[in-house]
């Protein structure tokens, strides 16, 4: 569910990674299981569960991430029959001593999933997972890095759809389908003809609506970077080779580049003008889902620290679906014709 | 303006007391000190939230003030709606917790005195170590924060022991100031003293009648901020005495009882009489608030920070919500309530996520539970007579049952 769960740990214990990412329709039970003022991702997502939509899932991993995921966590365990469940407690703040505890945190994961499937995870399994993993990300920046050109080579639609992909692929074969694909773009750069639309980077809570991207596409932007747990920053992460490879995971998923619920605000500006000089952006939309408090209690300041950068910010807060997605059409709207110019 | 508020309130709180000495009046007494404190130069002053051990910040010479408290207080006096349409206009949004979103209007405002040091812990929310941060920034200060690990285990003692030496180095680094560990020891020892007190006036509210009435332990979580101090014993012994008086001499001083009622979480701060009316009119008094259960063990003197450390990892609230409901289960139980009052706080996403396991945590031992619906600080949507009406519903419910 969350971008801090080591899938390396996962499939190196047999399992198929599958992420779980909610839908942007309006939920049919959710109200009834969890109160109506939560995210749409929590509430699409019990509202799956109940329905019996990830019965085909062995088991769950959440993380402690956000007060909601908490008590997604509890209102799936009690009312979603579900063979294998785990929470880890991630950190957040900047003290070492978390990288130890995280530690600890994976390795109870191990232990968790070696008793279930009664099987054991060796290091070399950790090893061989990570260099699967590593090179998905791998390629997907080499993707990535087509949207530094102007025009960008690839829309961010497309990778959205990538992304989307590889929630629910084996890597192995998302890596062979992504390579394909890269090849295809290097030798044919010029399949389409990509318009000089003003650029943006897209910031905040996980959309989990590709149609919402293309939708801003649509109205005549570049989206030319996701810094979503849920787009391009999910694939902004390497983890090293060492001995202490249970040392290493954690040590890179915790200073892996932090979403709000780390509390680190400033390193967090600080990734997104980095990204936003190097995608060479006009312009920042900062998404919000509706009920997310770690993303909208940023909003202020993060709006203060990004526009002493001399970045031009647009804030918005929705349900992340396309029901009533017309409201901030005119917003989009304006905010380009800003940045054009 | 703050500190000639809580001057004249420690004042006039003092008179009353020194004319009749209640527990009530006491331990209101002793925490409007605390807020007088803020302001006085001896002490250094940290912005936290709730759960914080309060016994280290003591023993530093540190006067602690959690931030939902300051919400908690600016709603009594009915000046939340001032701070919460300040930071709404700062770009809150409102559907967040109105605690936080009442303290950040009022630091933004400039009514909070400049703290020394910040500590945020990650439970009861996140939201809380959010607010604090925000707060933070308007004093150009950083936040520590703690993380309660969810496990209770040897090792996450450990890492939360650890996490309180690193803290005690970041206090002593702020403000100068070195802990005093005979202090801190000194500070276990009044907290087991407090702790037998409190424990025996909860099993006093055992008792079918109750000696406490609905408001006499109302906010009693407050009492983590005097504990380690003598003044918690003294406050504790008092509510204990006066409890065990009603109970020797046939109830007197305590109201009629019709309906025993369990409030889960926090009560509503703003001045309403909705409870006060369920008890004069109806004979329905809260005999527990779930934030009054005492969870903790007796701590190991020797051994401060690690029995602290215990203290907070073993809270109802931390981690997933079984422990919590194991507990709302067991106080139904030791309390013999007939039902349960959940003001399922709007914006607060840590409780309002739990509002159905609650129910069905009660209603398998057979207790009616109501949701509010409240936000316990914004009064300016709060509609007394439909809260009355669903609350009134409720108790005919309950004679039915
Ligand atoms: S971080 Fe935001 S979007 Fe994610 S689960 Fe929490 S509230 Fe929902
Ligand atoms: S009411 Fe809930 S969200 Fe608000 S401070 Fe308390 S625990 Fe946090």
């Amino acid at each position: 569910m969350c971008s801090y769960t080591p899938l390396e740990l996962i499939y190196a214990g047999g399992f198929l990674p599958y992420r779980i990412i909610g839908h942007s329709e309006p939920p049919q039970n959710a109200d009834s299981y969890i109160h109506s003022n939560f995210c749409q991702f929590v509430k699409s997502t019990i509202d799956v569960a109940i329905n019996g939509g990830y019965n085909f899932l062995e088991g769950v991993v959440f993380v402690n991430s956000c007060d909601a995921m908490r008590r997604l966590h509890d209102v799936w365990k009690r009312y979603v029959p579900t063979k294998f469940m785990h929470i880890l407690d991630i950190p957040m703040g900047t003290l070492s001593l978390g990288k130890h505890y995280l530690k600890e945190e994976f390795n109870k994961l191990r232990i968790a999933l070696e008793n279930y499937a009664s099987i054991t995870i060796n290091d070399q399994d950790i090893v061989n997972a990570i260099e699967l993993l590593n090179e998905s990300r791998l390629l997907y920046n080499q993707l990535n890095s087509l949207r530094t050109e102007n025009p960008p080579k690839i829309t961010a639609t497309e990778l959205m759809n990538l992304t989307s992909n590889f929630f629910k692929t084996d890597p192995k074969n998302w890596n062979e389908k992504t390579k394909g694909l890269l090849d295809k773009i290097n030798t044919y750069p010029n399949v389409q003809t990509r318009s000089n639309n003003p650029r943006v980077l897209l910031s905040g809570s996980p959309l989990h609506e590709i149609n919402f991207i293309s939708f801003i596409e649509d109205i005549g932007l570049n989206v030319v970077y996701e810094d979503l747990c849920t787009g391009s920053k999910f694939f902004d992460l390497i983890i090293n080779d060492s001995k202490d490879i249970l040392g290493s995971l954690s040590e890179a998923y915790l200073n892996r580049t932090p979403c709000a619920r780390m509390m680190k605000l400033k390193e967090r500006a600080d990734q997104i003008y980095k990204n936003a000089k190097k995608f060479k952006v006009d312009g920042i939309i900062h998404h919000s889902l509706k009920f997310c408090d770690t993303y909208l209690y940023d909003v202020p300041a993060l709006k203060a620290l990004l526009t002493e950068k001399g970045l031009n910010v647009l804030f918005i807060e929705s349900d992340g679906g396309l029901g009533n997605i017309n409201q901030i059409r005119t917003r989009i709207e304006a905010f380009s014709e800003i940045i054009k110019n | 303006m703050l500190e000639k508020y809580f001057t004249q309130l420690e004042a006039s709180l003092k008179a009353k007391l020194e004319a009749k000495a209640t527990a009530r009046r006491k331990f209101v007494y002793e925490i409007a000190r605390i807020g007088t404190r803020i302001f006085d130069d001896n002490w250094s002053i940290g912005w936290t939230t709730v759960f914080v051990p309060y016994e280290i910040l003591t023993s530093m010479g540190v006067s602690g003030m959690f931030v939902e408290f300051f919400g908690a207080m600016l709603a009594g006096t009915g000046m939340s709606s001032k701070y919460l349409e300040l930071s709404e206009s700062k770009g809150f949004s409102t559907d967040s917790c109105s605690y936080h979103r009442t303290i950040i209007g009022a630091a933004l405002d400039g009514l909070l005195p400049e703290p020394d040091v910040l500590i945020g812990a990650s439970i009861p929310c996140n939201g809380g170590v959010k607010a604090l941060k925000r707060i933070g920034e308007i004093f150009n200060k950083e936040v520590f924060i703690l993380n309660i690990p969810i496990d209770i285990t040897p090792k996450s003692v450990d890492y939360l022991t650890e996490q309180f030496e690193q803290m005690i180095e970041y206090i002593e680094n702020e403000t100068g100031r070195k802990l005093d560990y005979n202090k801190l020891k000194n500070s276990i020892r009044y907290n087991n003293e407090a702790r037998e007190y409190l424990v025996e006036l909860n099993k006093l509210c055992m008792n079918v009648p109750s000696p406490a009435n609905s408001n006499d332990l109302k906010n009693f979580i407050m009492i983590v901020l005097l504990l380690g101090t003598k003044e918690s014993v003294e406050v504790a012994k008092l509510y204990r005495d006066e409890f065990k008086s009603r109970i020797e001499h046939d109830l007197k001083g305590a109201t009629e009882e019709k309906y025993r009622l369990m409030w889960i979480q926090n009560r509503i701060q703003f001045k309403t009489d909705i409870l006060s009316i369920l008890e004069e009119k109806y004979g329905a008094k809260i005999v527990i608030d779930e934030l009054n259960h005492i969870w903790w063990d007796s701590m190991d003197e020797s051994d401060p920070l690690r029995s602290l450390a215990k203290r907070i990892i073993t809270h109802p609230l931390v981690g997933p919500a079984e422990r919590r409901l194991e507990v709302i289960t067991q106080l139904a139980r030791d309390y013999k309530i007939d039902g349960a009052i959940n003001p399922a706080h709007w914006g607060c996403r840590q409780s309002a996520g739990a509002r159905v396991l609650f129910k069905d945590a009660l209603q398998k031992i057979g207790i009616p539970l109501i949701h509010l619906d409240v936000d316990c600080v914004d009064e300016r949507n709060y509609a007394q007579g439909q809260i009355m009406t669903r609350l009134e519903a409720f108790l005919e419910m309950l004679s039915t049952y």
